[in-house]
């Protein structure tokens, strides 16, 4: 141990990344490679009637037009493959933007001009596009992933009924994509039955498998290589259909084909944020405590998937309540499956803050204060007792560090010139997730050490992360470890999701490390060539690569002493189990509010998490001004359109899909509580990614409230709602 | 525009290339997939190729492209440097962004052959032997990015602003820089970066 672990060394893969070298999905050079590109549909529902391909395939260059009338038969993957159906297969068509040809041509300008020349006639059905056109059809959706969408604690009905203070009120959040910046890009070689695929996944294990079901291939004819991933933020998690279509394309040509989604596919090929509408019914007493909370949630769903990405599980777990009703209803439209999109739960948590604010305005408690007043300290939906929550140091030093005591709370109170000024809060929390995840730590000859795992750099620092543990528990310098990741040759390890990474591979990469440490202790202790020969092995420490007998230093070997002598790699693996959880911590807003033009500013955020321990406070921060970023254009601006008409999108871009640029945003001040979680293996860590942003878009709308006096409940927060 | 006429490159700019793709993209024909994309606006290239010499990172190449192939695409396709990104191929992310005689321009958004007589610097072209650039080193010192898919167009985008004058303060910088879109949304370290290294240059 030398004190690694915790600190903000710089990313390992830092200069790979400023120098152009790293390799993402398309940049992976392939001899003889062809590239494909997708004919999407034009209609949302009904039938392909006419497909012609002879402009195209005139085109020169143009090597294949691949239709359903071509394509071998593809059995349809249960999930990571979220879409109820593989496109290309039939003349159905599920919605607008499926693809429908697939044409493939020796250069990308090529295809991409072959595909306009596609030629396809549709018999049209008349599409459902909008929540609000069908939401008496909504559903009770059955199970999806094993878990059922109503949930019920204690009897809310009668506790609403006898309380003395409710607030009930709709809130909404429209369709958002994720948008990462680099496109969905997947290259196919097969070699015989083997097939291995370049891709952008931020779950290779993941994508093995659903590609294993839909081609009926044994996992292990196939190899998924994803070395560095531009961004996914939920986008890549899933496996999505042109990965299959491309390879079974490719397998038709008999040559290795590159296809890369373009950024309008990207809005309706690799899911979104799903459109909400929540009714939600707050009951109190006069002090404050919550009495009963019933939750219920409309999201689009599909006519082929099922699937609610966005649950209420913080209604359900946040605060100490002891009556509550959840139900995640559903209504099925003719628009393209949702999927996780970063912090899933801000969706439910945005409404629920949001009404916790209007409470504490109700009753004239201060919102930080209502939030004390109800704070679980035990899992209420449960009842079992937090390993560690830091949730009140977080509210506690967060207020200081902004300076909440200074707040008039009377809305409209605070003014600079014409600026209103507004102060709002929220609690921030998200779920993690633990999965099963293994390690392979070698140790080489020359002393160095090389750790494996087939999970994935999305942007979190995974390669540093994993590289300063091993490196800490190995007692090496970080030079002296490599890690690489992102290819299924390397054992199975976690999706780059759920917030899942740190929590299911830190475990395995500090056991391995520590295993290897004793077995190279133990070769040097027993080697009578070595300095060390006869020291216990307890007695022997690591530093710097270096092995010292504890109180006589002078008694001195190295890794790579003892390695060279033993003359064969030492090599462990670690696979070390943890649990799913939650972090929590508290975020506060500045908006300045400029009545005259209607501009809204969020000039100033703080926030205070409780991660349980960091492991590297530079990465951790990287997650929290991300994440702050996100909610900042959750609030304000990311909404995807769709005409009601034709189901279509009609904003799939980047100039009038609006996510936030720099101008945007203030710089976000963040505290840790840092203290580890001892129910947590993952050196105390939990899994914290998508905590950061999920109240901020409360937060947010409740600073406006303070500035304004008008209560927003329908995000975005654009200005044509602040006039 | 040493090497080509100017009326030759001017001749194939972006927006008539691709406007066959544009009138189909932006087709409100809903029963069916508008094909008569006009073959007159396809006619001029059927493949042709046609020689080209780009100057990249003070090295002359001679390729063999069609016309309308963008600066983009011959980097990464044809010239193997694929530092330089694509997100959105239409000038809207910046993940493209490199130096024409040491402008920032959006390499989606120019055809190749309008710029051979222009030196183009890619963000591989940066490094000097295994030094990096300031920027560079600024880039992983304030933790710039994340997934660094933005981060080249990101790098490219901050030499010029600050060789521009642009990086005199915090909130010029934030101006000056929003045209390069970082989703991960490291925003206020690359803002910090742009600032040191700045700082560093007037040193």
């Amino acid at each position: 141990m030398t004190g690694l672990v915790g600190r903000g060394v710089a990313r390992v893969d830092g200069r790979a990344k400023v120098t152009g070298a790293a390799r993402y999905a398309a940049d992976h050079e392939i001899p003889g490679m062809l590239h494909g590109h997708l004919v999407l549909s034009t209609v949302a529902r009904g039938e392909i009637t006419e497909l012609d391909t002879s402009a195209a395939l005139a085109l020169p260059g143009v090597v294949a037009v691949l239709t359903h009338r071509d394509l071998p038969p593809l059995r349809v993957p249960s999930f990571p493959y979220l879409k109820g159906f593989v496109p290309m297969q039939d003349t159905r068509v599920h919605h607008s933007g499926q693809p429908v040809a697939h044409v493939v041509a020796e250069t990308p300008e090529q295809a991409r001009e072959a595909a306009n020349l596609v030629r396809v006639r549709y018999r049209a059905e008349r599409p459902t596009a909008h929540l609000a056109h069908a939401l008496d059809e909504a559903f009770l959706p059955p199970l999806f992933r094993d878990e059922p969408n109503e949930f019920v604690r204690g009897d809310a009905g009668a506790a609403l009924e006898a309380a003395a203070v409710r607030v009930e009120q709709d809130y909404s959040s429209p369709m958002m994509h994720h948008n990462p910046i680099e496109p969905h890009s997947s290259t196919a070689v097969w070699d015989g039955n083997s097939l291995t695929l370049y891709e952008s996944a931020q779950g290779i294990v993941f994508t093995r498998r659903v590609v294993s079901i839909a081609f009926d291939l044994p996992e292990a004819n196939i190899r998924i290589i994803s070395p560095y991933l531009g961004g996914g933020f939920g986008a890549k998690g899933p496996t999505w259909s042109h990965t299959l279509l491309n390879a079974a394309v490719a397998r038709e040509v008999g040559r290795p084909v590159r296809v890369t989604l373009t950024r309008a596919q990207m809005y309706t090929m690799n899911g979104h944020r799903a459109e909400y509408r929540r009714n939600l019914r707050l009951g109190a007493t006069r002090e404050g405590r919550l009495t009963a909370i019933v939750d219920t949630s409309t999201a689009q769903l599909t006519r082929t998937d099922h699937g609610v990405y966005n649950t209420s599980e913080s209604t359900l777990r946040l605060y100490d309540c002891p009556n509550v009703h959840v139900r995640q209803l559903g209504v099925r439209l003719d628009l393209p499956s949702s999927s996780y999109m970063r912090s899933p739960e801000t969706t439910a948590h945005f409404g629920l803050e949001t009404a916790l604010d209007e409470l504490a305005h109700e009753l004239g408690v201060d919102p930080v204060e209502l939030r004390i007043r109800n704070h679980a300290s035990a899992d209420p939906h449960s009842g079992e007792p937090y390993s560690s929550k830091h949730l009140l140091d977080c509210y506690r030093i967060a207020a200081r560090a902004f300076g909440w005591a200074r707040r008039d709370p009377r809305p409209g109170s605070m003014r600079d010139g014409n600026v209103r000024v507004g102060w709002g809060m929220a609690t921030e929390t998200h779920t993690f997730s633990a999965i099963q995840s293994n390690v392979e730590l070698t140790v080489d000859v020359d002393g160095r050490a090389t750790l494996r795992a087939a999970t994935q750099e999305i942007g979190t620092g995974t390669y540093t992360v994993i590289t300063q543990v091993a490196a800490d528990e190995l007692g090496m310098p970080l030079e002296h470890v490599t890690t690489l990741l992102g290819d299924t040759a390397y054992p199975d390890a976690a999706l780059s999701a759920a917030s899942a990474t740190v929590a299911s591979v830190i475990g395995p990469v500090s056991q391995a490390a520590q295993d290897a440490r004793k077995a190279v202790i133990a070769l040097a202790v027993a080697d009578p060539r070595s300095p060390l020969h006869g020291v216990p092995a307890e007695d022997v420490v690591a530093e710097r690569g270096y092995l010292f007998a504890r109180g006589d230093r002078g008694r001195r070997d190295s890794y790579r002493g003892a390695l060279a002598r033993h003359g064969r790699p030492v090599i462990v693996t670690g696979s070390r189990l943890n649990s799913s959880g939650h972090s929590y911590g508290a975020v506060f807003v500045e908006v300045r509010f400029d009545p005259r033009l209607a501009t809204l500013r969020v000039s100033r955020v703080v926030t205070a998490y409780d991660p349980g321990r960091v492991l590297n406070h530079r990465t951790a921060h990287g997650q929290v001004i991300g994440g702050v970023t996100w909610g900042i254009g959750f609030a304000l601006m990311e909404h995807t359109m769709v005409d009601p008409h034709t189901a279509r999108v009609v904003n799939p871009n980047l100039s009038t899909y609006l996510v936030p640029v720099s101008a945007d945003t203030p710089s976000v001040e963040s505290f840790f509580v840092d203290r580890p979680d001892k129910g947590s293996t993952a050196l105390g860590a939990r899994g914290f990614g998508e905590t950061p942003g999920t109240g901020v878009p409360a937060a947010i709308g409740n600073a406006i409230f303070h500035a304004t006096g008008r209560r927003l409940r329908d995000v975005p927060f654009t200005r044509d709602k602040l006039l | 525009m040493t090497d080509e006429p100017a009326p030759e490159s001017s001749a194939h700019t972006r927006r008539t290339v691709l406007k066959s793709t544009a009138a189909a993209a932006a087709g409100t024909v809903v029963a069916s997939h508008h094909t008569s994309v006009a073959s007159a606006e396809t006619a001029h290239t059927g493949g042709a190729r046609t020689r080209v010499t780009l100057s990249v990172n003070g090295e002359r190449h001679r390729i063999a492209i069609e016309p309308r192939v963008t600066l983009l695409d011959a980097l990464r396709d044809r010239l193997g440097l694929t530092g330089t990104k694509k997100g959105c191929d239409r000038g809207e992310c910046g993940a493209c962004t490199v130096l024409a005689d040491g402008e920032r321009i959006k390499s989606c958004l120019t055809l190749a052959v309008m710029r051979q007589g222009a030196e183009i610097t890619t963000v591989e072209g940066l490094t000097r032997g295994d030094d990096l650039h300031p920027v560079q080193e600024a880039f992983i010192r304030h933790d710039a990015f994340q997934c660094g898919a933005c981060t080249p167009g990101q790098i490219m985008s901050a030499v010029a602003c600050i060789d521009e004058g642009h990086a005199g303060s915090e909130a010029e910088i934030r101006e000056w820089m929003s045209g390069n879109l970082c989703r991960c949304a490291a925003y206020q370290n690359i803002v910090a970066a742009v600032a040191d290294a700045a700082e560093e240059g007037r040193r």
